[in-house]
């Protein structure tokens, strides 16, 4: 086919179909072909602020992971008395769960089916098995060196930073993944603490802090915004008050990094759009919009 | 075409007469068998090949004749034996002639009927040693070799068809030297049976003897098979104890030597022998040792050493669990652990330095009844040893069985929460790995185990690597008793003794030499036997052992050792059936 002079193609019109022989060569292609490309179909225009309100999640799960280390210093340091913990966190507890379920009336809880039973059932459990785990937990890693022990924290605590589920739509998010990591992180913290109780306290408050609140802040986000927003600069300026009273460099890092993430990145975000240039045409694979499920039943 | 004759050696020295055998038209090879002399009724020849024909389904036939000219050739003889041929009508006519000397052979064939062209065949002349021939067995080559079309003697077809002819043809061979019957044949002939009155009486009581020894074997293992024996704990261990597969084993043999069928086949006469033979030496062994442990007070010696030693080997286990738990090599141990497992293990051994200083008064008597068991066999002496080994490190099996159970609830339940860990687990259904949404309390309960586990792992599997070595020590011991013993149980020993002594009595082939090899005269060969070899002679003769063969290979062993599954050395009994 190749071989075959061109002669006639002012007489025959291409087509662009391959189950009719035609005069062209394989790679022939007409004028008419780029006239369907198209750029940037699905580009967003961002808002500066909105990209600036989203970034708060990200906000506040470093500063969970902050407040976490940072009580976990005082307890180690014998700074912060283990009772005066746990009843804050017994405080706190109670008031997110009266908030969680006045937030939107009661709404969720209908939706999910879970009863406050079950509630309690599962807090007895948590208190049941870290309390009765506790001495186990003090004594687990006495031979392990504490430096190995810290790396290993560190590590987790930065897996849970990246597993953890943001929002966004990517195959690397698994929450399971990124809530196993932060409590292997403090049962590991936990037992370098002096006292089995100090163990306890600590697991209990690595389950408030990295399983019950990120649950509340959802809620709190999607009904009421604003609130949402003190919230969260009440929550980062307290995060960055505590490790101000450990090290002020640290602080000082800490509070750039936030600044940088809450309000350079956005930024960036939106100039690079400008940059963008993403073509579809013809040329694109194929893409099914239709519903093709009642075929397949 | 080429017409082969395989004619005795011991029939070459005959005088003149019919040659008489066998013709194997598919082979085109005459396989002779004897020569019948003159003078002859042929009459009385023919009724004599008839009686053979029946006796042995040959087909047995005069093939031609035989001339031996010692003096001047005589004119007469020559006309006389053409005559013969009209006589004994056979297709074709062998004539075989030996001159003077005995140097110059002559030998032809002759067609004298359609549609053969009538004319003469070229003769290979094959001489074969009646004797071995007849005693050989052949065994076909393992793997068959690629066979032409109208493949030469040497084949393993036509061999065994000579073979098979020598062999049947047995009543031929039956009469001796000095048997005077209606006909003179020649052949390979014994020496003639030298009468003994012992021979005789032994072969006549051995009937009786036999169903005597079988009536007792029989009642002795009905009584084994009672249902006493089926109940739970004893059944349990007569499976277990490698003494009572032994007694078993040794039953069995014991009952085909003396069963009262006669061997169908060479086969089974030879498994027969080599049994005797097998049991023979182990019972010569068994009684030297017995000779040898009971003289001299030498059980009194073995019977003070021997408490000792567990003494020994029970302190030695002390101290090898205080240094683990110590800092072994300088690991990272959970010390609360350590301890807790130290401290059961050291209770244990405790318990077992009590019951050895309970047991050491009977020791003597014990071994001094033991040692009467040699009487039964050198094998069933040593499967006891390998009881009584086992019974002896019962301590260290019991440690690995408790180290092997903790350490693999220890993998187990870290496998699956490391799935737990990453959000999966295993869906039975489908046998794969699936995704899955756990609950709250369930991961943070999961992540703590997994947590606690991972921890402690390093101090379960010291312990379960230390156990586990002294154990495989244990069972490498034992199982060198086992394959002397079943060395002892399965070498064929009659087989290769005949192999040693009579090396054509079993034949794997054979070989030929040229005896002369001139144009003009007919080509002659020498038949010689080629032994089978000793590693073949083990290989098929072997006798059905207890299957003490490994039950893993070692890449499972190996597999079974890291997952934590219990490693048992008792032989388990095969159901391969010879």
């Amino acid at each position: 086919m190749c071989a075959q002079p061109v002669t006639n193609t002012k007489e025959v019109k291409w087509q662009k179909i391959l189950y009719e022989r035609q005069p062209f060569p394989d790679n022939y292609v007409d004028r008419r072909f780029l006239e369907e490309l198209r750029k940037n179909i699905h580009a967003r225009k961002y808002q500066y602020w909105a990209v600036v309100f989203e970034s708060s999640v990200v906000i506040q799960q470093l500063c969970s992971v902050c407040v976490f280390v940072v009580i976990w210093w005082y307890m180690d340091e014998g700074l912060l008395a283990p009772h005066w913990l746990f009843g804050a966190g017994l405080a706190s507890s109670l008031i997110g769960y009266v908030l969680f379920d006045l937030i939107d009336g009661g709404e969720g809880r209908r939706k999910s089916g879970q009863t406050r039973w079950a509630d309690l059932k599962s807090a007895l459990v948590f208190i049941t098995f870290t309390y009765g785990f506790s001495p186990v937990l003090k004594t687990l890693t006495e031979s392990v060196s504490t430096d190995t022990i810290y790396a290993m924290s560190v590590f987790m605590l930065l897996g849970h930073l990246i597993f953890f589920d943001y929002g966004a739509n990517a195959a690397i998010v698994s929450s399971t993944l990124s809530l196993n990591m932060a409590i292997f992180a403090s049962v590991c913290l936990a037992s370098r603490l002096p006292r089995s109780l100090h163990a306890f306290i600590m697991v209990t408050f690595a389950i408030q802090i990295f399983a019950l609140w990120p649950m509340l802040q959802k809620k709190l986000k999607a009904c009421t915004p604003r609130s949402y927003v003190g919230v969260t600069l009440m929550f980062a300026f307290s995060a960055l008050g505590g490790l101000l009273s450990i090290s002020a460099v640290g602080a000082i890092l800490f509070a750039l990094l936030l600044v940088s993430i809450s309000c350079l990145c956005p930024f960036y975000l939106i100039r690079l759009q400008l940059f963008k240039e993403n073509i579809h045409g013809p040329w694109d694979e194929a893409e099914i919009k239709e519903d093709l499920s009642r075929f397949l039943s | 075409m080429v017409l082969k004759a395989f004619f005795p050696t011991c029939c070459a020295s005959a005088d003149s007469g019919l040659l008489v055998g066998r013709w194997v038209p598919e082979q085109s090879c005459a396989v002779v068998l004897a020569v019948a002399h003159f003078p002859f009724i042929p009459i009385q020849v023919k009724q004599l090949l008839a009686q053979v024909r029946q006796d042995s389904q040959v087909g047995v036939a005069v093939l031609g004749t035989w001339c031996h000219r010692r003096q001047e050739p005589e004119e007469s003889l020559g006309h006389f034996l053409e005559g013969l041929g009209a006589v004994f009508p056979h297709e074709p006519w062998l004539r075989l002639c030996r001159e003077r000397g005995g140097t110059f052979w002559r030998c032809e064939a002759t067609h004298r009927q359609a549609p053969c062209p009538p004319g003469e065949d070229q003769v290979m002349l094959i001489f074969y040693d009646q004797r071995q021939v007849l005693l050989s067995q052949l065994h076909p080559p393992a793997v068959p070799p690629y066979r032409h079309v109208g493949a030469d003697p040497t084949s393993p077809g036509g061999l065994a068809a000579v073979f098979h002819t020598v062999a049947r043809c047995e009543a031929l061979f039956r009469s001796d030297r000095f048997d005077e019957g209606p006909v003179r044949l020649s052949h390979w002939q014994s020496e003639g049976v030298e009468a003994s009155i012992l021979a005789e009486l032994a072969k006549r009581a051995s009937g009786p003897i036999c169903l005597l020894l079988a009536g007792l074997l029989s009642l002795v293992s009905a009584v084994g098979a009672c249902r006493v024996f089926k109940l739970w704990p004893l059944s349990f261990l007569g499976s277990k104890l490698s003494t009572c597969e032994q007694l078993r084993h040794r039953l069995e043999h014991l009952r085909l030597i003396f069963s009262t069928k006669k061997a169908e086949n060479p086969a089974q006469l030879m498994r027969k022998a080599n049994t005797v033979a097998s049991v023979l030496l182990d019972v010569a062994l068994g009684l030297l040792l017995l000779s040898w442990l009971h003289g001299r007070s030498r059980i009194v010696h073995l019977a003070d050493t021997l408490i000792p030693v567990a003494d020994h080997v029970a302190e030695e286990l002390q101290h090898l669990l205080q240094w683990l738990m110590g800092a072994p090599a300088g690991l990272k141990m959970n010390r609360a652990l350590d301890q807790v497992l130290g401290r059961f293990f050291l209770y244990h051994i405790h318990l077992w330095i009590s019951y050895i200083h309970l047991m050491s008064p009977f020791v003597e008597h014990i071994l001094w009844h033991v040692g009467l068991s040699a009487c039964l066999g050198l094998t069933v002496a040593l499967s006891l040893l390998s009881d009584i080994i086992a019974l002896l490190t019962f301590h260290i099996y019991c440690f690995y069985v408790y180290g092997a159970r903790l350490y693999r609830l220890k993998i187990h339940g870290l496998s699956s929460l490391w799935r737990l860990f990453r959000g999966k687990k295993w869906n039975a259904l489908r046998r794969r790995v699936d995704s899955c949404s756990y609950d709250l309390d369930q991961l943070f309960i999961g992540t703590l185990l997994f947590t606690i586990l991972l921890f402690l792992l390093p101090t379960t599997a010291l312990y379960y690597l230390v156990f586990t070595l002294l154990r495989l020590l244990v069972v490498a011991v034992q199982g060198l008793i086992h394959l002397l013993v079943d060395l002892i149980n399965s070498l064929p020993l009659y087989s290769l003794g005949l192999r040693l002594c009579r090396p054509y009595r079993l034949a794997a082939g054979v070989k030929f030499r040229v005896l002369e090899h001139e144009a003009g005269r007919p080509l002659r060969l020498l038949m010689q036997i080629n032994p089978l070899p000793y590693c073949r002679v083990v290989h098929t003769y072997r006798l059905p052992s207890c299957g003490c063969h490994p039950q893993h290979s070692w890449g499972s062993l190996c597999r079974r050792l890291f997952s934590g599954e219990l490693i048992y050395p008792w032989r388990q009994r095969s159901d391969k059936q010879d």
